[in-house]
Parts: structure tokens; sequence; C-alpha cells
């Protein structure tokens, strides 16, 4: 892996591939090679579907290697749903197999001379760029299994569907499964759109006849790889909670703190959370003879990803995950399990983000489109959106464009991106994320708990107010750095709780490139990454007062606790003090 | 004695073979009541009214009493009328967040419980516990053993969903101690007007 490919789709005869070295990005992977990509190439005040925006697509640092957890793709580019730098990322297939056929990256280019649709076929032998309008508005699902019919069924998809196309700012890249799905997605900030205004449609990958990435020292990989899946294993998290229940395992327990956001963040509970629980959707997943313990790609350990059978037992979707069953559920007051099942098939196969999406339809009904609790209502605004009718364009624009649509003053974005299901008044710590992430309101954005371990700035005292700030700096940074290797965040939690499993990590990430990586080089990583993407972001205009929370989020009192997001504006904005 | 006859609640009783008790978790996840002693703390009735040993209440991870994450389990009292819902270890930053007396308890110390003054007189009352994710299979055939208190409409709403293959799992089924099949299950009616039921469910295991 040792390449990048560009694809200018802008050149005189169509897009042209071009393969250059990785030259100054090498030892980059993941997150850290597409903000480093966007961040040095990409004009910050660029129109973020205009021809200077560019689509990065990277595998992490250990993707198609025999490293467990190592199947994560990033994609980067400047969001057309917060102006600002964006990176998504996802499971499913084709991170590893980019990574088998040599490729740090793929970068879109330029700007398209007509209006064809292209499709990249890449292999072995080399990237095939074709014209196709067949495939023309086709939800993803139709376009893998049309794939599948020309190529075979040993590929793997990177593809957009309808909203991708309509340049939608919530549309998403959808990565194909283990059994060639389109249910994997880098959701986040709207990157199908800029797929969609580069006209490609879908790069089909086939690592047929390409073998294993292989490590500098393989017995010492192979060593820190068997320690590292222990860990996972031995973990209460990765090795039971997750496996068992999947994310969604997370409903009951935000539902009783007050912390689930209900009929659009006005309440910290909601009355049907048992009926859309984790511990439910399992019970009816096994019942249908579907799976609630399933890996997104090949390598996983944690196996927190599962399918979702219809009453008949037939295949309807996988597993919907926790933001997704909070976004379409209890955020918009339905506690019908099918049919949220059912907006999550529609979301991957129109191509657009569940927790955008799901955010909207909540912000909608507040505008009075349709009532809370209306599934059937939610799932016609979501057809709305795939069809592109006038409603759709509105909604597929994400939760602010809809607030300013229709005059709605409670919308819970930042940087223009809806909030995932954590209350921040519940919850304040996760809020000061939410404020100062440069990607917008992110659950993830500071996910990766490892502060025990990096000692990142020091020892924190958590128990004092500003310990939150800290707290949420440290953990900005491992999750930058995580995200940049290609691990699933997941791993986080062994990480946290066991040092040998960090030291495990370290050690996959040092037999495989010959390095000698430390704690503190983590931490520098992830240090760097944020600051190149700060740093984008202050170039594209970003001051501190887009590092807030809305401000009803300080005066509109959460019940059951009835509190609001008490951190200063002052400590928001110590935030990135290092 | 014949069921129109009985008075107070009536105590349903479901004699399974092992596995099948699973199929009353979910009942757990939305909360039954127990009678058990107040006025003492979350570690006292772990220990002593639910049957939690050490290497069990490490497994808690998260303690939820009256919709506030706890730390100190001995100084938290539970009360007559209290809410206490059990969860094992979380996923993700928030599930880090909310278990008790971690790194990250300072993220939501907005709702962090905190016993308020007062002398807590020791007595008996009615307590609600919810079991949440791995704890539903740990806990629950003990707590299920021993009997809970269930709504009426709660139990009526649970017996309705189940499949044939639920019915027919079961080697008894009695009320008050009087053998019933099914079918002879009583009327939503009759079992709404009691307001409550108590249930039990005894596992090959248990009946040993």
């Amino acid at each position: 892996m040792d390449k990048i490919l560009r694809i200018d789709v802008g050149a005189e005869d169509g897009p042209k591939a071009t393969t250059m070295q990785v030259g100054e990005y090498a030892g980059l992977g993941g997150r850290a090679l597409t903000s480093a990509i966007i961040s040095k190439e990409v004009p910050p005040l660029c129109h973020p579907l205009g021809g200077d925006n560019k689509l990065v697509i990277a595998p992490g640092l250990l993707s198609g290697s025999a490293s467990a957890m190592s199947g994560r793709i990033s994609v980067g580019g400047k969001s057309p749903l917060t102006g600002g730098i964006k990176e998504a990322n996802s499971g499913g297939q084709p991170s590893q197999v980019l990574a088998r056929l040599g490729y740090n990256a793929i970068v879109l280019e330029g700007k398209p001379k007509n209006n064809d649709l292209y499709k990249i076929f890449i292999n072995k032998d080399g990237v095939k760029i074709s014209a196709d309008n067949s495939l023309k508005m086709l939800p993803n699902y139709d376009l893998v299994a049309k794939m599948k019919s020309e190529f075979g069924d040993k590929i793997s998809c990177i593809s957009i569907g309808p909203a991708g196309e309509m340049k939608m700012a919530s549309a998403t890249v959808a990565f194909t499964d283990m059994e060639q799905r389109p249910t994997r997605h880098a959701g986040r900030g709207g990157l199908g759109a800029v797929m969609g205004a580069k006209n490609i449609k879908v790069i089909v990958l086939d690592d047929t006849g390409m073998t294993m990435r292989a490590p500098k020292d393989p017995e010492k990989f192979k060593d820190a790889n068997k320690r590292f899946v222990d860990g996972l294993k031995s973990h209460a998290v990765t090795g039971q909670g997750l496996p068992a229940y999947g994310t969604n395992v997370l409903t009951n327990i935000l539902n009783e703190v007050g912390g689930y956001p209900t009929y659009n963040f006005k309440q910290g509970r909601f009355d049907g959370a048992s009926k859309i629980s984790g511990e439910t959707e399992a019970e009816t997943e096994i019942k249908r003879g579907a799976l609630p313990t399933h890996g997104c790609h090949r390598g996983c350990v944690i196996q927190c990803s599962g399918t979702y059978n219809d009453k008949d037992g037939h295949f309807l979707t996988k597993q919907p995950e926790y933001e997704t069953v909070w976004a379409h559920g209890g955020n918009c007051g339905i506690s019908d399990l099918d049919k949220i099942a059912m907006m999550d098939f529609l979301d991957d196969n129109y191509g657009i983000d569940t927790i955008e999406t799901g955010a909207t339809i909540a912000v909608a009904m507040e505008a009075g489109l349709a009532e809370f609790g209306d599934a059937d209502a939610a799932i016609r605004m979501i057809h709305d959106i795939g069809k592109g009718t006038h409603l759709g364009r509105i909604l597929g624009g994400g939760a602010a464009a809809t607030g300013k649509a229709y005059g709605v003053e409670r919308v819970p974005v930042v940087k223009g991106q809806a909030m995932p299901a954590y209350d921040p008044r519940a919850v304040q710590g996760i809020g000061v994320t939410y404020a100062t992430s440069p990607m917008g309101a992110d659950h993830t954005a500071g996910y990766a708990v490892a502060q025990n371990v990096l000692k990142v700035g020091g020892d924190v005292n958590a128990l004092k107010p500003e310990g939150q700030v800290e707290l949420s700096r440290n953990l900005q940074i491992a999750t930058a750095a995580i995200d940049s290797t290609g691990m699933c965040l997941f791993i986080a939690f062994a990480v946290l709780d066991q040092p040998e499993t960090f030291q495990a990590f370290l050690d996959l990430l040092n037999a495989f490139y010959g390095m000698e990586l430390t704690g503190d080089g983590v931490t520098e990583l992830g240090k760097k990454v944020l600051s190149m993407e700060r740093d984008f972001n202050a170039r594209a205009g970003f001051t501190s007062q887009h590092d807030r929370l809305p401000s009803y989020f300080k005066t509109e009192k959460f019940a059951p606790h009835n509190v609001t997001f008490g951190v200063k504006d002052e400590d928001l904005d110590k935030v990135f003090n290092w | 004695m014949r069921i129109e006859n009985i008075k107070s609640y009536p105590r349903i009783t479901f004699y399974v073979d092992g596995p099948l008790v699973s199929y009353f978790f979910l009942l757990l996840q939305q909360g039954v009541t127990v009678r058990s002693r107040t006025g003492i703390s979350v570690a006292s009735l772990l220990r002593e009214e639910i049957g939690a040993d050490p290497m069990m209440i490490e497994k808690i991870q998260s303690i939820i009493l009256e919709g506030k994450p706890v730390d100190d389990l001995e100084s938290a009292v539970i009360k007559d009328g209290s809410v206490l819902a059990l969860s094992a270890a979380m996923p993700g930053l928030v599930g880090a967040t909310l278990r008790r007396g971690g790194m990250y308890s300072s993220f939501r110390c907005a709702i962090t419980y905190h016993e308020t003054g007062g002398e807590h007189v020791q007595g008996e009352g009615r307590v609600q516990i919810k079991l949440f994710n791995l704890l539903m299979a740990e806990l629950g055939p003990g707590l299920l053993q021993k009997g809970v208190i269930l709504r009426s409409e709660d139990f009526i709403r649970f017996a309705a969903e189940q499949s044939t293959n639920f019915w027919k799992g079961f080697s008894r089924i009695t009320i008050d101690g009087e053998p019933l099949s099914p079918g002879e299950l009583p009327d939503s009616a009759w079992l709404s007007g009691k307001g409550e039921v108590i249930l039990t469910v005894l596992t090959d295991r248990a009946r040993a």
C-alpha cells in the first residue's frame, strides 16, 4: 500500500485516472490522510460541490492486513452540510479490499465536463472508468445487484444513492458488507453529495489475485494480534454486551437516566423505549431467524452488527444501530421497531444519513408536517427525500435547512450538523465535544476513551468542572488518532480498561511498519490531525462562535432532571489549548 | 381455591424448563416491583435482597436510582417507592460516563445521585427493579423465582404477545396453587380488576 489513485473527473475525454506514489503523505492513513489531503489541497473557501473540492477515500494503516478490527475506511472532503472539513468513516469490506489492491487513498477531483454518470472498476490489473447513464437514480441495493451481475460476486462497492446524485447535504457514501449489501455508510456531513458532484456513482473493487498485506515482523505482529483479540474478547463490553445486543443496548439506560432526547429534544424520557431497546431488538431478531451477532467486515471479533428480518422472516435491513433507532424512534415519538427498521433500509437504499434524517423528520414534526409518533408519515418523508420531491429536497438538506424553511426554533445542530442521541444537558461533557469538534455535533468525535492510558495533557481532575473541558480535549485527540489507524472505535472500551490491550494495539502498528510508536506518539498524531482540521475551518471562516450549542440548550430545562447546559463559553474556548 | 374466590393479588406461577425463563426477561427491562426492606443502602439491597455476590456486584457497572446514576453504593438509600435500574458495562463514551465512579463521571455531574440528609428509618416497602442487558439473564431467574409484582395490564399484554411455542413450553401453570391450562387463564377483565399480579417463574433448577 504505497500509492494514491487520483481521478480527475474534469479531464477532456472523461474522468482520467493517475496513480502516484504516496509521497509526502506517507505514514498516514484513515482520517489523518483524508484531513491532510483536504487541508493541504482544498481551498477552504471553495464551494463543497464545486470543482475545487475533493473527495478522499482512505483505508486505515492496518487495513488489508490480518489485524483484527482494521476494516474502517475514512471519507473526507469539505462538507456540504457544515461548510467545514469533514471526515466520516464506515465499516464494510471496501477498506480491506482497497488496501490489498495497494491504494492508500482514492482522490476524486475536478469538475465534470458533462452530465454523464460514471462507474469505476479497480482490480489487480488497474483502473477502468466508463460512463453508464443506466445507473442514474438507482437506489443502492439495486445498484449493487447490477454491479454484481456485471462484475461477479467477489466485488465490494463504494456508491451513492439518489440522494448523492441530487447533491443533498444529508447524502452518504455507502460501503458493502460481507454479504455485499450496501448497509455500511460514511454517513455524516453529506459527503455523498460531493461524490455526486463528481458524477461518480460507484467504485467497484475486486481484489482477486491479491494477497493480504504482510507485516515487517510477522512473528511480533502475530503475537500482538493475539493479545489484542484476547483483550477484546475478555472485556465485558466488546466481548459480551456489544455482541449480544449491538449498540442499541444503550437505549434503556439512556432513557432511565433521562438523557434520551425525545420529541425533538424536548424531554429525556420516552415511554416507548422498552419497545425499541437493544434487548427487544435482539429478541425480535432471534425469533425471526435473523442474527443479533454479526460482523460488518471480515476480521471483526466484536460482532456488534446484526441482521433484521421482517415478520415473515425475510431480510429487511441490517440491525438498526442505537443512533438510528433513536433518530427514527424516540426522537420522533415512534415505538414501532419494524417501521424503524424499514426507515433504516430506506435510508441505506436512498443513501442518506440516519441521524441527520431522523433529526430532520423530528424538526418537520415540530413544524407541524406530521404528528409525533406517526411512523407512516415519517416513512413517506423518507420517500420524498429519495424521490427528490420539493418537500424531499428541503428535508434532504438536513435539520438546519428544514428548520429554516419551516421557521422552527428548536433545531438541535452544531455547525449545521444534527446532534446524535445523547442530550448535552443531561450528559454535559458530551456537549463540550458536540460544540467544539471540527466536525459539527458528533458523538464519535470524542469517543475513544483512553485517558488513563494515554495521560494526554497530564492527569485530569475529572471531578472539577473544568475537568470536562480537559477530558473532551483528550477524548478528541485519542479519537482522531484511532480514526487514523482504520481501527473500529469500539476497540476503545478494551483499551480504556486494559492497558495491556492498548499496548497490544501499539505493538500491532509497530510490528507491521517496523516502527517504535509509543502512547506519546499516538497523542501527537491525534493533535496533528485536529490541528489540521481546526486550521482548515479557521481559513473557511469558522470562529469560536461556531463552537457553541444552540442557545435554547442553555435556557430550556430538560425533563426529568430539569437541567440546562452549564459549561461556560470561555471554558469551551479552552478545549484546544495545548 | 377457585379463582373467583381470590381476594388479594393472584399469584401466577409458571413451571418451566431452564432456558424458557428467558421469555420473561423483557418484562424485567420495563421494571417489576418487589417487596423489600427499605432505609437500607443500595449495596445492602443488592447483597441481601437480590442475592448478588461481590463478583456479580462488580459486573453491575451502572446503577441508576430514581433516574440518577449512583457512584457510592453504600451511601445511596432505598426508600419505599424507589426505582432502581441495573446495567452491565455499556459501550460508547456515554456508556463509560454512566459507569459508577468512572473516570468520566464528571460528564454527567448534573444528574448524578446524591443522598440528601435526614435519617433513614428501616422498614419494608415496595421497590421497582429494572434489569437491563446481560443482567437480565444473570439476575432475572433469581428475581422471578422469588416472585415479582406486575401491573395486571402489563401481565395481560405480555401474555397476549406470546406465541404458541411459549405456552407449549411450560410443564405447569398455577394460580394460587391451582393448576391451570393456558386456555383456562383468567380473563382479562378479572385480572384487570385485581390491579396487580404476583408472577413467579420456577425453573427445573429452582425446583430441584
